[in-house]
């Protein structure tokens, strides 16, 4: 029950978009906490996401790869994935795999909510 | 196709019971749906059981000339069969029953039978062991499965090389330390032509068989279009990326970083697809970070054009691959193993041999990491320039 808590996904509804606020670690035991939330947004009619990754703490390759997942499948249904407020080692590995140049990531959620 | 018909044993020194078996249950014999077998006493039903290893259940009397039911249930019990066994006694006697039962009996019936407690018991006696069966069933296959993803990761152990033979010119050497699932982290290095070393490491997103079956087709993509077609690292990524995204609905990547040392020069030409930046260890125990190239990870988008970089190793100079299995290796209280620890501990061994860098480094990351369980892969690699080789004049 340790991995459900190290990790939680919440989502908060704006006009423009749904803003999932992603807490914790996401690595490869609990990268489906993340899958499911985006499925469930995505189910619901939610095609526009903004991840807030202000207290992510921690992302493993495994959570990378949802995030990709996340985008595409927001993009086949003609909308997108916005990710925002990375903290700097965050914001380190997202530049090591060349994420940053692939992903669409702004400083801000401000600046997110901005730009669509 | 019906299934074989569900075989069950009646055990009585008196016919009564058989008789009432083969009257009740007469349509279902016919039907093929059950299959009685009959014995006397317990010896003959255990010789019985031998003969016939597809029963699972066994409907048995307790007092019977030769072997007695509770002696029976005993022997069964013991026996290698997964016999279910329903017991039938006189009405009351509740001693027999509370041994048999102690003995594993899985129910029991008091005489006089009634019919249709008869036929309730012996329908919830086939359920039950039938559900049993399947449990067997799945555990058997589990059983299998893990056999063979043993056998995928030996296997996936065993194409990678350990360590090249030394000579006064490089020196390299591998250590990986799997975690318990198959996947993850992949290394290799190979000659190009006799001064060229290819050298690379690579990290795969996820784990278990996809991501194993993505690192090997990897591995052998980038040796096949080396020994093909040889131009340099980034070219050969580039082509590397566009195949392996050609097929990858499930959005599986790899980081890999891909070096190739001149050992007439010491001039390493590298690209580095989304991987850990490696290390120089110089000998002076400064530690260098590989600058990057800058380059996304490879499978996800078809097309992305990989670039080349050129540092120059001194005689003397390790170069240090390593996947994040070193870096984010945890403790018992999530502290990570960190870069700095890293770079802290490589300092320390400057000027010693490959062995003793890969050794000494994952030592280090083990010793750091103590009793919390290993859940990446542990691997790195060491490549030492010795002395360039003489150019040809």
């Amino acid at each position: 029950m340790e991995e459900r808590s190290k990790l939680s996904v919440e989502a908060e509804q704006s006009d423009k978009a749904t803003i999932l606020i992603v807490v914790g670690r996401v690595d490869g035991s609990s990268v489906g906490i993340l899958e499911s939330a985006v499925q469930e947004q995505i189910d619901a009619g939610h095609k526009t996401l903004i991840f807030d990754f202000q207290d992510l703490s921690y992302i493993s390759s495994a959570g990378l790869r949802a995030l990709l997942i996340a985008a595409r499948l927001t993009q086949k249904e003609g909308g997108k994935a916005l990710f925002c407020a990375l903290a700097d080692h965050i914001a380190e590995i997202f530049e090591i795999s060349g994420f940053n140049e692939i992903l669409d990531i702004r400083a801000t959620r401000t600046d997110a909510l901005g730009a669509l | 196709m019906g299934k074989p018909p569900t075989q069950v044993l009646v055990v009585d020194d008196e016919e009564d019971l058989e008789l009432l078996v083969r009257q009740k249950f007469r349509r279902r014999i016919r039907e093929g749906d059950l299959k009685f077998l009959f014995a006397h006493n317990g010896k003959e039903a255990l010789e019985v059981l031998e003969q016939n290893p597809e029963v699972y259940l066994v409907l048995s009397d307790i007092n019977m000339p030769v072997m007695d039911g509770l002696t029976l249930l005993g022997q069964l019990a013991d026996s290698e069969q997964d016999v279910q066994a329903v017991i039938v006694s006189a009405y009351g006697d509740m001693k027999n029953i509370r041994i048999a039962m102690n003995r594993g009996a899985f129910d029991f019936l008091t005489k006089p039978i009634d019919f249709n407690d008869l036929e309730t018991t012996i329908e919830k006696g086939i359920k039950h062991v039938q559900a049993l069966q399947i449990a067997l069933e799945t555990r058997d296959r589990l059983v299998a499965l893990n056999q063979e993803l043993e056998m995928a990761r030996e296997v996936q152990m065993s194409i990678q090389p350990k360590a090249l033979t030394a000579n006064e010119h490089h020196d390299v050497k591998a250590v990986i330390i799997p975690a318990k699932e198959v996947g993850g982290d992949l290394y290799d290095f190979f000659f190009i032509d006799e001064s060229r070393l290819g050298l690379v490491i690579a990290d795969v997103s996820g784990k278990g068989v996809p991501a194993a079956l993505f690192t090997t087709v990897t591995r052998a993509l980038l040796r096949a279009d080396v020994s093909r077609d040889y131009s340099s690292p980034s070219d050969c990524l580039t082509l590397v990326n566009d195949l392996l995204c050609e097929s990858n609905p499930s959005c599986i990547f790899i980081t890999l970083f891909f070096g190739v040392l001149d050992l007439r020069t010491g001039e390493l030409s590298y690209s580095n697809a989304g991987h850990n930046p490696p290390r120089i260890l110089k000998t002076d125990s400064k530690v260098e970070v590989v600058p990057k190239t800058g380059n996304l990870v490879l499978g996800i988008q078809p097309g992305h054009t990989y670039h080349n970089k050129q540092i120059e190793l001194r005689p003397g100079d390790t170069l240090f691959l390593y996947t994040d299995g070193i870096t984010e290796a945890e403790d018992s209280k999530s502290e990570e193993f960190t870069e700095s620890r890293l770079d802290e501990k490589l300092a320390e061994l400057a000027g010693t041999s490959s062995e003793r860098v890969a050794t000494e480094i994952v030592d280090a990351v083990q010793e750091f990491v103590g009793e919390a369980p290993q859940s990446d892969d542990i691997t790195c690699v060491a490549a030492r320039f010795l002395a360039p080789l003489p150019v040809p004049s």
